[in-house]
């Protein structure tokens, strides 16, 4: 059986671990800046109030004037999210997680560990938590397990066995296939509105008038693939943060910094020689919000003058100014040796001696006394808003 | 069961360092504000005067008037002296 975790509106419920309060009082995600205005997901006073997630934000706001809008908090839902996911492999589970908030995992290896589908999902349940509100879902499809988790009450578990699941997917509604707004009110107003609406139709005739999407969407309604979710490698997370002054905004002095971290990361033991294959760019911003971008590389580097070509344009998009700069080392390959050169390249041996040097220093005095001089506003006209001294110790 | 972030290989974010801090000076002035002394050896040239005026709009405004001299021993040395704080202070520039 393949099992689904669901957990509505994470990156909401996320933003507002801080103010609880909020929570029963009628309350939406902000929309991202620079987008569309449309409000993210929604607690559950704002949809008594006739507020629905991806409503235009003038159009919420004129149906709730009292709606709050949260900001986005995606540093916080994505460390929130890697405790749940922890804490589940913690318990035994190989989990495959989908979007923030929903996450596979396949039960046959531990239905015998805890004595049964029941007793494992509820175990599973507890290692997440009754404040997320999760709810648990199996079939023995992907999707058939996701449509159970959807329609469960919090707490809930709903199991549905293979030969039940075409007739336990057709009275739900259209919405839960991943299938564009447009698309979906084109169904609708051909008479379409359930998911057996949808199954019952030539497979051909739907991707002939909706697409490739329509086609999966059509696929998915009948019950859709038995792709055995697989167990995620659990991130390296070898983190480093750098904290300003004050508030900085122009791009230079971003990638600066930026260079900055790449060597430090680089350098941190932890590494051991592996490659990075995905890394993540965070920022605390002005004001309280935060914000993260995650690049995975085509090829595995550790070329500081690619892993800057890779991140520096995601500085292009931060939407404040940044008090913290911080990049992360997601996921490293595996551990490889190291080609040695014939031939050492003019200069290695200098350097070599100079980071020996470098490492003596540093055990003398201890860590935090080997510093670069990162060059931020070399235009300012405050001699000591120039330059920063950024600790390295390695 | 692991904590929260026991298991992260996090660093805290580490403050980054100034360069350049300005530091207390002692200097004489005459009443125009010009200096005559810095740390008690008199000035034989102020070779250049100039003002920064900046960050008007923050909590933080920066209004200094800094002075490029020449000491009797031959010394060069940059002063200014903070508006904000009425202080004198020694920085290169």
């Amino acid at each position: 059986m393949i099992a689904c975790l669901l957990i509505p509106g994470f990156p909401l419920r996320a933003a507002l671990a801080a103010r609880p309060r909020l929570a029963l009082r009628p309350a939406a995600l902000a929309p991202i800046e620079g987008e569309e205005p449309l409000i993210g997901a929604v607690t559950a006073a704002a949809e008594a109030a006739g507020v629905k997630p991806g409503m235009r934000l003038g159009e919420a706001l004129a149906t709730c004037p009292s709606l709050v809008l949260v900001e986005q908090d995606p540093a916080r839902a994505e460390q929130a999210w890697e405790d749940v996911l922890r804490r589940l492999e913690d318990a035994g589970f190989a989990v495959e997680p989908g979007e923030p908030g929903c996450v596979y995992f396949e039960t046959s290896g531990i239905e015998r560990l805890y004595g049964g589908l029941e007793r494992a999902l509820q175990r599973a349940l507890a290692a997440v938590g009754s404040a997320w509100d999760v709810r648990a879902g199996a079939a023995a499809r992907r999707f058939a397990a996701l449509a159970a988790a959807s329609v469960a009450r919090p707490g809930q578990i709903l199991v549905v066995s293979d030969e039940r699941a075409n007739e336990f997917l057709a009275p739900l509604p259209l919405g839960l296939v991943p299938l564009e707004p447009s698309r979906q009110q084109e169904l609708r107003e051909l008479g379409v509105r359930k998911l057996g609406e949808l199954a019952g139709l030539p497979g051909a005739a739907v991707a002939e008038r909706l697409g490739p999407d329509g086609r999966r969407a059509w696929s998915l309604a009948r019950g859709g693939g038995k792709r055995k979710p697989r167990g995620r490698r659990p991130p390296a997370e070898i983190v480093e943060a750098l904290e300003f002054p004050e508030a900085i905004d122009n791009e230079l002095t971003l990638r600066r910094a930026l260079g900055a971290l790449v060597d430090t990361l680089l350098g941190r033991p932890e590494r051991a020689g592996r490659f990075a294959r995905k890394l993540a760019l965070t920022a605390r911003l002005v004001g309280g919000g935060s914000w993260r971008r995650t690049v995975t590389l085509r090829d595995p580097t550790v070329e500081v003058r690619r892993l800057r070509a890779a991140l520096g344009p995601k500085l292009a998009e931060l939407p404040a100014p940044v008090v913290e700069l911080g990049l992360e080392l997601v996921e490293l390959t595996e551990s490889t040796g190291r080609q040695l050169e014939l031939v050492p390249p003019e200069g290695a041996d200098l350097v070599d001696r100079l980071q020996d040097g470098l490492r003596q220093v540093r055990a003398a005095t201890g860590t935090g006394s080997v510093c670069t001089v990162v060059e931020v506003a070399p235009w300012s006209r405050i001699p000591e808003a120039r330059a920063l001294l950024v600790p390295r110790d390695e | 069961m692991t904590s929260e972030t026991t298991n992260r290989s996090t660093r805290a974010a580490r403050p980054a360092g100034r360069v350049n801090e300005p530091r207390p000076a002692l200097v004489e002035s005459r009443f125009s504000g010009d200096p005559t002394h810095v740390n008690r050896q008199a000035i034989a040239l102020v070779r250049e005067e100039w003002r920064v005026v900046d960050r008007w709009w923050t909590e933080e405004p920066v209004s200094r008037r800094y002075f490029d001299v020449v000491l009797e021993s031959g010394e060069n040395a940059v002063v200014f002296h903070d508006d904000e704080h009425g202080r004198w202070f020694t920085q290169k520039a």
